[in-house]
């Protein structure tokens, strides 16, 4: 789970019934949040809810080893300065949270120290909107619960992704902040590769214009959503990987990327789980079995062959794998 | 929606019928579709408050969609033949406020022409009408995503699914949704004797419920890995045995689809099965489930076979009999054509 602390220790602050925090007349410490990154998804499509209507939502690959990690200094006055400057979805984060808690009056600065490469699919922005609203809860000595971090998310950014969830398998609704499905629980153990296309630059998330599913793609991730559950409650790696392919197959019709059936390819040969792509990005990764012996080799081997591809960016990591960090 | 009973209705039941098959049990499966294509025609405006629906069915879609057009405030006209009424069900539509219209029927084999004439005519007289045409719509088949959706919840990986074809709109909808997950996903159609589906004469049926004398454009022939045609007497003795050893009461289709779903799993241990069981048995309770009715039949009581015949070349047989042929997923043109 990501942390939320505090660096200096203050008064505790008063709490009414409804345990939000009544701290006016409190003094705000410093606090310290982290999020994670992610590796693009599993799966994103459009989902149905128990309203019987229909909802954009994805299930994050999240890649703990990239994080975010902001600082809530307090200052008298309402602003909310940056450190780096420009880093307004933060800012508003860390506004709403204040306001969340009653602190309509309080402010202070947002240090953001973050290892996330921006505009890749790596959710930087989220995982800094993410941060920034555990450091400001945690100046308060508040602990926020996921599902009200992600709506602040969403607020601040208008779209948001699951890494407040950290590493527990949910299908969420990124564009409303709120999960659909709890899967019941933590991944099944995979060992990434990652990697994408040379000369694949930036890209917008939130100028990409939303894709369009036919209705043949929408009845499909309803059975992509129940093969992901079963694999969640099964702890099995290669159905993962098969909602993963296939996901990144529809995602194929609608932003393609290049090389994707060599790596597909790749993938066969070497008996890994599936693929998956950052639906809004530019990544891609070979997902790996991590119960399997001999792992370490063949995603060595496997990176050699991405490098000779031509491929970037090679990375490996692991979700919920025993004994791996990542490199 | 957790209050919708319908869709409660619609939700098949497991059934584990052997180590590496189970079934999936409907109540009334044609309301998975039914449901479906009333939906989407409500979404797209092309079903309004207080509008009508007609269908051409004599069988379990049209119970389906009068329960639908009666929860929701539709007006239902259901065109069926003299030779396919069978009056409780005709009752039981009219209770739901369905008008149920009776085509003369005199060669005694449907008169599925006789029948569209009359639908077209309802159609150009009262254009707003709503046609779901289950035969043709692909609406049919992507409802049973849903199905596809359960079985996966519940099992993980199949190998290898056991389906009748009527509309084609079951096997070929959940064959190709589980298809897409899972690509070597072997597909096995039941019909029976004398139906046109996959090549044979039409001829008079004595297994209703499956099979068809015309070819819907659901039934999507190159999906198809191997297909069974399974007579009506095995098909009453296997739904006997069901309701004996399972405790599952279920419709003569529904026999059907278990032998040959038993007969692939108990040959292929390692291949986890799925058969798709699509009613329940009441409706023939006075025939099926009636010793005076069974012993009118010609060769009742009937010995199950242990194992199809496979056909080199396909031809109708006896209500006794079970054939089988390798499709290989080709196109009807193709398997004729040989």
């Amino acid at each position: 789970m990501p942390t939320v602390g505090a660096q200096q220790p203050g008064r505790r602050p008063n709490r009414d019934n409804s345990g939000h925090a009544d701290i006016r007349d409190e003094v705000l410490r410093v606090g310290v949040g982290r999020a994670i990154a992610h590796h693009g998804e599993l799966l994103q499509g459009v989902f149905e809810g128990d309203d019987g209507r229909l909802h954009r939502s994805l299930i994050t690959l999240p890649m703990v080893r990239l994080q975010a990690l902001a600082t809530f200094w307090p200052r008298p006055g309402r602003a909310i300065r940056t450190r780096p400057s420009k880093r307004p979805k933060a800012a508003r984060a860390a506004r709403l949270t204040l306001e969340h808690l009653g602190l309509r009056d309080a402010g202070g600065d947002l240090t953001i120290e973050s290892a996330i490469p921006i505009g890749h699919g790596y959710g930087s922005s989220t995982a800094d909107v993410v941060a920034a609203i555990r450091a400001t809860a945690a100046a308060s000595g508040i602990h926020l619960r996921p599902s009200t971090t992600s709506r602040l998310a969403v607020a601040a950014e208008r779209a948001s992704d699951a890494i407040a969830c950290g590493d527990q398998a949910v299908l969420f609704a990124h564009r409303e902040g709120r999960v659909l499905e709890y899967f019941g629980g933590e991944f099944p153990p995979l060992v990434i590769l990652g990697f994408k296309a040379d000369g694949a630059g930036p890209i917008d998330t939130l100028r990409l214009p939303p894709a369009r599913y036919d209705s043949e793609e929408i009845q499909l991730f309803r059975v992509l959503r129940g093969l992901a559950q079963h694999a969640v409650r099964q702890q099995d790696p290669r159905l993962l990987g098969r909602v993963a392919t296939v996901s990144a197959m529809i995602s194929q019709r609608h932003l393609p990327k290049p090389a994707f059936e060599a790596i597909r390819q790749m993938a066969d040969d070497c008996g890994a789980c599936g693929v998956q792509v950052a639906h809004s990005g530019t990544l891609m990764g070979i997902l790996l079995d991590a119960t399997r012996p001999r792992n370490s080799a063949t995603a060595a081997d496997l990176a050699r062959k991405l490098g000779d591809a031509g491929f970037k960016d090679i990375t490996t990591f692991g979700l919920n794998a025993e004994g791996m960090l990542g490199s | 929606m957790s209050g919708d009973y319908l869709r409660a209705l619609e939700t098949p039941r497991f059934a584990q019928l052997a180590p590496n098959l189970h079934a999936a049990a409907f109540s009334l499966m044609k309301l998975m579709p039914a449901r479906f294509m009333v939906d989407r025609a409500e979404s797209a405006g092309r079903l309004r408050p207080g509008g009508q629906i007609v269908e051409t069915t004599s069988g379990t879609f049209g119970l389906a969609i009068a329960m639908l057009a009666s929860s929701r405030g539709y007006g239902l006209t259901l065109i069926t033949a003299s030779s396919l009424v069978d009056p409780k069900l005709k009752h039981r539509l009219e209770r739901l406020g369905a008008t149920v219209l009776v085509i003369e029927d005199p060669q005694g084999d449907g008169n599925q022409r006789g029948r569209l004439d009359c639908l077209k005519e309802i159609l150009r007289t009262s254009p707003d009408t709503f046609w779901p045409q289950q035969y043709d719509s692909p609406d049919n088949r992507l409802a049973y995503a849903r199905l596809a959706e359960q079985v996966v919840r519940s099992f993980g990986r199949i190998d290898c699914l056991v389906g009748c074809v009527g509309t084609g709109g079951s096997l070929c909808g959940t064959g190709g949704f589980l298809r897409e997950v899972f690509p070597d996903l072997r597909i096995i159609a039941v019909d029976t004797h004398r139906s046109m589906l996959f090549g044979q004469p039409v001829g008079r049926r004595m297994l209703r419920g499956l099979g068809n004398s015309v070819l819907p454009q659901n039934v999507k022939h190159e999906m198809i890995d191997e297909v069974h045609w399974v007579g009506a007497l095995p098909a009453y003795a296997t739904a006997h045995a069901l309701f004996r050893e399972h405790g599952l009461f279920m419709g003569p289709t529904s026999g059907a689809a278990t032998l040959v779903a038993l007969w692939h799993a108990r040959n292929n241990p390692n291949a986890a099965t799925i058969a798709i069981l699509p009613d329940e048995g009441h409706r023939y309770a006075d025939t099926v489930y009636n010793d005076e009715w069974l012993a009118g039949l010609k060769d009742w009581p009937v010995s199950i076979p242990a194992a199809p015949v496979a056909l080199d070349r396909i031809e109708p047989a006896e209500e006794t009999a079970w054939t089988c042929f390798a499709w290989k997923r080709r196109t009807l043109a193709e398997v004729l054509a040989q």
